[in-house]
């Protein structure tokens, strides 16, 4: 309640009769009370000066508050103070101030407009209600007036460089101090922020805004509503545009608020919800309760998990379905998280080529709190891993601050499964690490190879892998791969998955094949027909994009009595496969006469690196010549294949093999 | 050492020139242009043309662990800034995943982090007049 002039007055000064000097205890609003006023009026220049010694506005206390007016008027009816300036302890505010002070109504009224344009109107009637008209007020401006209510977002408007013009209405209303209340209606217009790295900032913002609250027993309560009408933000690594609305209420007991509810209008959210608590001195140590329902992950994957979780792969990454759950936080950081799956998918394309992978639909929870043990059960129905389909499986995890435990897990593949035992993993400085085991029960072959589009092969493919590990850039699998195939076996071992997610993916492994049955896998492939059986060590095997781009491989007849037998078209492709000049000009006449020739043995070295296949044939069958034996004939009608060509251009070799198997012609023999 | 100058120049297809340290070098006879340093080298000459930019304004830098940084975020604009972040990471991870391969492929994968180190100071050498580079912890103007 004003109260300035129902005050006693001060004694007049006596050194002259035109200088009046009035003090005044105290003056009591519930928006401000003043302490220890004095008031000089010099009517022969009508000029005056007010002085506030100590002024509380809002739980601030103001010291040395000075009002110097150019013009001043004194009367019984009141007092005016035109053109001042306002000095806060010593320092000037930029601002242009008018002052008038109705005796009879106890009404006061300051107008202030400020020097980067703006202009804000205060009217204090005398029953107490005081009114606020905020017309272009620059952001400065609002940085004078926040300052003495909340230092933190006054602060923090000086470290983000806070442009923009405010506009609105606050009316302040209740002379008890239990029954105030508070309405305000602003809007923020043009407005911008920007720390000095780029990290936070936002431009064009336009946002409303609208608080009611009240003073009850235990402090205000409020009610508020926010709509983001304009403009971008981008609050490091998420870019946020407008569009979102928040309602919310709740309380202000001194310096502590407290958000009881707030709703937020968000797109691709159907409901999301808050409470918060915060000191107005220590935003920054807020703690925040979220509450999110059926969020669509195709809209919120690529905005706000992607940036947050991968951002090396926010194009190839993709999300499918829904996910409601809650998330805490305390100053800023992950206290808990709770997710729950419905119809969720997702899939990580391949970074060069390649289908990449993908599972989905997901359901089921995951839930984690800081610093103790989470669990995430969740029901995969299938996915997909390049050209392979996976089965539906139960993933049961336990969660850890950076890491995570899995359960055994089985995915089946096809026919068989792969199962992972002991799989732990966790988050270190260059990446994820881990160990485990791995073991792929029985695939069969035909299955297999259909769902590769490869020909079709007898055999059983499975696994025992019992050191997994994990490091960053790195799969490694100890153990041993092994498919029957063909009446023989293939036993892969050594095997290393590198850079998996990364352009440069690459498998590497060292191969062992023995008693490979030639007939069947000539017929697999249409290569002719050989009879006989073969074994082959690969040493060094790099598949890049699962094509081969590195080995030393050796390819020997194997060891035993059993038919041996080459066809005409075996030897015309084997031959073309060494490129030109493969086969001694006698020997081609020859080779027109029989469908069959007996051989003895065949072999074939390969040794490929740079785009090259360096090759040899049967150990020790170097020719004279410069040429070397690939298939040594014997028995009727016999026949020598011979390699003339070392060095095969790889990418080549591949191109005639596929032209052999796809169009089943014979090469050209040259 | 011999092998060292085939090497440079291979990996001088990189907009910013590279080279191994004494200590990767000193062993010889490296075969380093393998098919997966060569694929990381082809996603990285790609992205260069659109970081090359952002290094001339200062927006992205060349940090001291050889890596790559945004330094000044207010130089892009607001609506690309994600991307620019998205990008970076993606560059880093590709560098990453360079120095490990050039450190697999001399049969010595501990020697990433001399290669990182190594690269890191060329990175910095080689930038261009004009581009940032971290030294002694502090961005400075080249």
């Amino acid at each position: 309640m004003l109260a300035l002039l129902a005050l006693p007055v001060g004694q007049p000064s006596a050194a002259a009769v035109d200088r009046l000097s009035l003090k005044v205890a105290d003056v009591a609003n519930p928006a401000f009370t003043l302490h220890d006023i004095r008031v000089v009026f010099d009517a022969g220049s009508a000029t005056g000066e007010i002085s506030v010694a100590r002024a509380r506005v809002g739980g601030r206390v103001l010291r040395d508050v000075r009002l110097r007016c150019a013009r001043a008027a004194l009367s019984f009816d009141g007092f005016s103070c035109h053109g001042a300036d306002l000095r806060l302890a010593g320092r000037r505010v930029s601002a242009a101030l008018d002052f008038e002070l109705d005796r009879r109504s106890g009404a006061a009224r300051l107008a202030a407009g400020f020097g980067q344009g703006g202009r804000m109107e205060l009217d204090v009637d005398g029953g107490g209600r005081l009114l606020a008209r905020m017309v272009e007020l620059p952001a400065d401006a609002v940085h004078a007036l926040l300052s003495p209510w909340s230092p933190p977002v006054a602060r923090a408007m000086r470290d983000f460089k806070a442009q923009g013009r405010a506009s609105g209405e606050l009316e302040w209303s209740g002379a008890g101090a239990r029954s105030s209340r508070l309405s305000a209606r602003l809007r923020i217009a043009d407005a911008g922020f920007g720390t000095a790295d780029g990290l936070q900032a936002g431009e064009r913002i336009a946002i409303e805004l609208a608080v009611d609250a009240r003073q009850a027993r235990d402090g205000w309560h409020w009610q508020a509503g926010i709509e983001w009408k304009e403009g971008a933000a981008y609050l490091h690594p998420l870019y946020l545009e407008a569009g979102a609305k928040l309602g919310a209420s709740g309380r202000l007991d001194g310096r502590r608020v407290r958000v009881d509810e707030a709703a937020l209008e968000v797109e691709g959210v159907r409901r999301l919800r808050a409470t918060a608590s915060a000191d107005l001195d220590a935003l920054d140590e807020a703690t925040l309760s979220v509450d999110v329902d059926g969020a669509d992950l195709a809209l919120i994957g690529p905005r706000w998990i992607a940036p947050l979780l991968a951002p090396a792969s926010t194009e190839r990454l993709r999300f499918a379905g829904h996910v409601s759950g809650a998330l805490q936080l305390r100053a800023g950081r992950l206290q808990a998280a709770e997710a729950r799956f419905e119809d969720a998918g997702f899939s990580l394309a391949g970074a060069a080529a390649g289908a990449g992978f993908a599972f989905g639909p997901i359901a089921g929870r995951a839930s984690w709190v800081q610093g103790e043990r989470g669990r995430a059960r969740l029901e995969v129905g299938g996915g997909r891993w390049e050209k392979l389909a996976l089965g539906g499986f139960a993933l049961d995890a336990e969660l850890m601050d950076d890491g995570a435990r899995l359960a055994r897990t089985t995915v089946p593949v096809l026919d068989g499964a792969l199962v992972l035992e002991d799989l732990a993993l966790s988050r270190g400085p260059a990446g994820w690490e881990g160990s485990g085991s791995v073991v792929i029960e029985p695939v069969s072959m035909p299955a297999l190879t259909a769902a590769l589009d490869l020909p079709p092969m007898a055999g059983v493919l499975s696994a025992s892998l019992p050191e997994l590990r994990v490091s960053p850039g790195e799969i490694a699998l100890d153990g041993a791969l092994v498919i029957s195939v063909f009446d023989g076996y293939l036993r892969a071992t050594g095997l290393r998955l590198r850079e998996p997610f990364g352009v440069a993916s690459h498998l590497s492994g060292d191969i062992e094949a023995r008693h490979i049955d030639l007939a069947q896998l000539t017929e697999t492939f249409s290569f002719g027909n050989i009879t006989g059986f073969v074994d082959a060590d690969v040493r060094g095997l790099e598949l890049a994009r699962w094509r081969p781009v590195a080995f030393d491989a050796r390819i020997v007849s194997s060891p035993g009595d059993y038919r041996r037998r080459i066809s005409q078209r075996a030897v015309e492709n084997i031959s073309a496969l060494g490129g030109a000049g493969a086969v001694a000009a006698i020997q081609r006449s020859l080779l027109r006469l029989f469908e069959t020739f007996g051989y003895r043995e065949l072999g074939l070295h390969c040794r490929l690196a740079g785009g090259v296949c360096v090759m040899d044939g049967i150990e020790g069958g170097e020719r004279a010549d410069g040429g070397f034996v690939i298939v040594r004939g014997g028995g009727v009608p016999a026949l020598d294949v011979i390699g003339y060509n070392r060095r095969v251009d790889w990418d080549e070799l591949v191109e005639r093999l596929q032209r052999v198997v796809a169009e089943n012609v014979s090469p050209e023999l040259r | 050492m011999s092998v060292l100058p085939a090497i440079l120049r291979r990996l001088g297809a990189l907009a910013v020139g590279v080279v191994l340290t004494a200590a990767v070098h000193a062993q010889g006879n490296l075969e380093i242009d393998t098919p997966a340093i060569s694929a990381l080298k082809q996603s990285m000459q790609k992205r260069h043309a659109q970081l090359a930019p952002l290094y001339a304004a200062g927006a992205v830098g060349l940090a001291a662990d050889g890596t790559v940084a945004l330094r000044d975020a207010a130089g892009v604009p607001l609506a690309q800034r994600a991307q620019v972040t998205s990008m970076i990471a993606a560059e880093n991870a590709d560098r990453a995943a360079l120095y490990r391969e050039i450190a697999r492929a001399n049969n010595h994968p501990e020697w990433e982090g001399d290669v990182r180190r190594t690269f890191a100071q060329r990175w910095v050498d080689r930038a261009q007049p004009g581009w940032w580079v971290q030294q002694g912890g502090k961005w400075v103007q080249k």
